[in-house]
């Protein structure tokens, strides 16, 4: 019982963190390599400020909303733009892109392995603090709690967005045919800066939600995620936002599993399998269907 | 001359195993397929000729040998079972299994060190064979980028479908490169290992894939020149900007962005362009002054079978009609 409450917990951050990713990647066909550090930096800039003024919950998660945002936007319009403008075809667009990625990522990791020495940073200084509750054998924080509930709000939100307003409609209309949606008059460049936007607030929504939840993170944390949140979206499948919660929450369960009954060190193969395994047997996800129809 | 060659040793050293480890990536990458396989490889060759010299107390040449021959196995085996997946897909299930064999490396025990890796490998392996190892293999992979092999394999890359209708097996090329892939990768790992005389699995996370792709975006894609610009740039790049203080890391952050956004073939390919920029004005001087066309060379022709108009397929133009139109 407690194992699947610490994978609910753990399966929500995943979710907070993927969702972003799926949204991009989903829609606008971009695989953003620089989402872990945008993840990682929203969180660096929270803990930079708390050095100097102590904060609340809420302002702390608007500073790594609002920094998540604005990276996301300066990567798309400095390199992903640049990446589209100049390709010569979809095939090598989406390489230069996953590429051009890992690169812009290097830039705010650099910063803060520089100035962190590369050691773990919270955000302790914040008036937050984490509570733990207990009710018999079973135990759960605050701020599991507070993740649990935002994770799946601002999922369902997305996927209302998506199924039932316009732009939703257009951005679906990009994923299926992005030439048509063109031409019938979709601002693919707009539509994609907000999409950006909306991806780069999850990231440091993500980021700030799982500091305080581990209590710390490295400015490599946004690395491991990174992966973590692919073998997510692959297992539901790309584009499927049934998909992206079902697998954040499957990934965490096989986790906690695996971490309860070996020696630990095996549980970041469980991502890494789950690549493997589910790229080899069913490449479309558990969710996805044959022909690519996005939601 | 000497005392810089003997203090850069080290140096040296990484610059031959960092080409071999791009190029276990840029051979699969000019066929179109976007397999990093190659730094798993180099991993599993690493931690093989390791324990061959250790257990079976093999000497370094035989220990490199047999661990590439068992790494263009693994690449034969990946290569026949990812043969459905392209693209993102495959570039990312081969990213899956570097990180695997990564894992296997942590948890292997005594067999694999755990975290500490291997120690003591110590072999009597020689600065002249690892250059002679070198040379060959790149002389290799330079012979396949010319002639009928070469176009080829650029039509495998630029258009499968149309490469498969003149005939061309496209399903044997791309094993061909999962093999190849893996055998470079085998023997980069085989020769790091007898050089520093120690594996851990630190050595061969995804900072190895990201530092073999920056090798190959920044100096270029198309050609083994370009890998070799690479290798230099990133074994060379890090000791100089040691010099210039303590934001080397993001100075090197910044170059690699700009390239992989603005130089979409690398150094190499600027240096291509540039070359037969040079070459077309002076043809075309000459032109003018006999005043009468002496044709297309046909090397050009011939290099290039599958040309595509960069325009035909681009990403840019139906957003310039929309925005036309909105």
């Amino acid at each position: 019982m407690q194992e699947i409450l610490t994978a609910v917990s753990l399966g929500s951050v995943y979710l907070l963190f993927a969702l972003g990713m799926s949204l991009t990647w989903g829609t606008i066909d971009i695989l953003n390599f620089s989402h872990g550090s945008i993840f990682m930096f929203s969180t660096f800039t929270a803990y930079l400020l708390l050095e100097s003024v102590s904060l609340p919950l809420v302002a702390v998660l608007l500073i790594g909303v609002v920094v998540g945002a604005v990276m996301s936007l300066v990567i798309q319009k400095l390199a992903f733009e640049q990446i589209l403008k100049r390709a010569r075809d979809k095939r090598s667009a989406e390489m230069q892109i996953l590429i051009g990625g890992i690169g812009v990522a290097t830039i705010p990791l650099a910063i803060a392995q520089h100035h962190t020495k590369s050691n773990p940073f919270g955000l302790q200084e914040s008036t937050f603090d984490v509570t733990v509750w207990r009710h018999g054998d079973l135990f759960i924080t605050n701020v599991a709690v507070y993740t649990i509930i935002l994770a799946l709000v601002l999922w369902a939100a997305t996927t209302l967005w998506l199924r039932l307003t316009r732009q939703g409609l257009a951005m679906r209309a990009i994923g299926v045919d992005a030439e048509t949606a063109s031409l019938m008059g979709i601002d693919r460049q707009r539509l994609a800066l907000l999409t950006m936007a909306a991806s780069g607030a999850f990231a440091g929504l993500a980021g700030v939600m799982f500091t305080y939840y581990l209590g710390a993170i490295t400015p490599e944390s946004g690395d491991t995620l990174l992966v973590k949140a692919f073998a997510i979206i692959i297992l539901g499948g790309v584009g499927s936002m049934w998909g992206v919660a079902f697998g954040a929450f499957a990934l965490a369960l096989a986790e906690v599993y695996v971490q309860g009954h070996t020696s630990g060190s095996w549980t970041d193969a469980v991502s890494f399998g789950l690549i493997f395994l589910v790229l080899l047997v069913r490449p479309a996800g558990l969710f996805g269907r044959k022909e690519v129809r996005r939601t | 001359m000497s005392l810089f060659y003997d203090s850069h040793l080290v140096l040296i050293q990484s610059t031959l195993t960092g080409l071999l480890m791009a190029l276990s990536i840029q051979v699969p990458l000019r066929m179109g397929v976007f397999s990093f396989a190659g730094a798993g490889c180099y991993g599993f060759g690493a931690y093989a000729a390791a324990l061959l010299v250790i257990h079976q107390e093999m000497g370094a040449l035989e220990a490199i040998a047999l661990a590439a021959l068992m790494t263009a196995g693994i690449g034969l085996v990946l290569g026949l079972v990812l043969a459905r997946l392209n693209g993102l897909y495959l570039a990312m299930a081969t990213v899956a299994f570097d990180l695997i064999i990564g894992v296997i490396a942590v948890n292997g025990g005594e067999f694999t060190g755990s975290s500490t890796g291997l120690y003591g490998v110590i072999t009597d392996f020689s600065m002249s064979q690892m250059y002679v190892i070198t040379v060959a293999v790149v002389a290799l992979i330079a012979f396949s980028e010319l002639g009928r092999t070469g176009r080829r394999v650029e039509a495998v890359r630029d258009d499968p479908q149309l490469a498969a209708s003149v005939g061309v097996d496209v399903r044997r090329y791309r094993i061909v490169a999962f093999v190849v892939s893996g055998a470079l990768g085998g023997i980069a790992g085989g020769m790091n290992v007898m050089v520093r005389s120690i594996i851990q699995p630190l050595d061969i996370g995804f900072t190895l894939i990201v530092l073999a792709l920056t090798m190959i975006i920044v100096g270029g894609a198309r050609s083994w020149v370009g890998a070799v610009i690479g290798a230099v740039i990133f074994t060379w790049l890090p000791d100089l900007l040691s010099a210039v203080g303590q934001w080397q890391e993001l100075i090197y952050g910044i170059l690699v962005a700009i390239a992989a956004v603005l130089l979409p073939r690398g150094i190499h390919g600027v240096l291509v362009d540039g070359y037969r920029w040079g070459k077309r004005r002076r043809r075309d001087g000459r032109a003018e002054e006999l005043a009468s066309d002496d044709g297309d060379e046909p090397e050009l022709v011939l290099a290039d079978p599958a040309p595509t108009p960069p325009d035909q397929h681009g990403l840019s133009r139906p957003t310039t009609d929309a925005r036309g139109r909105a």
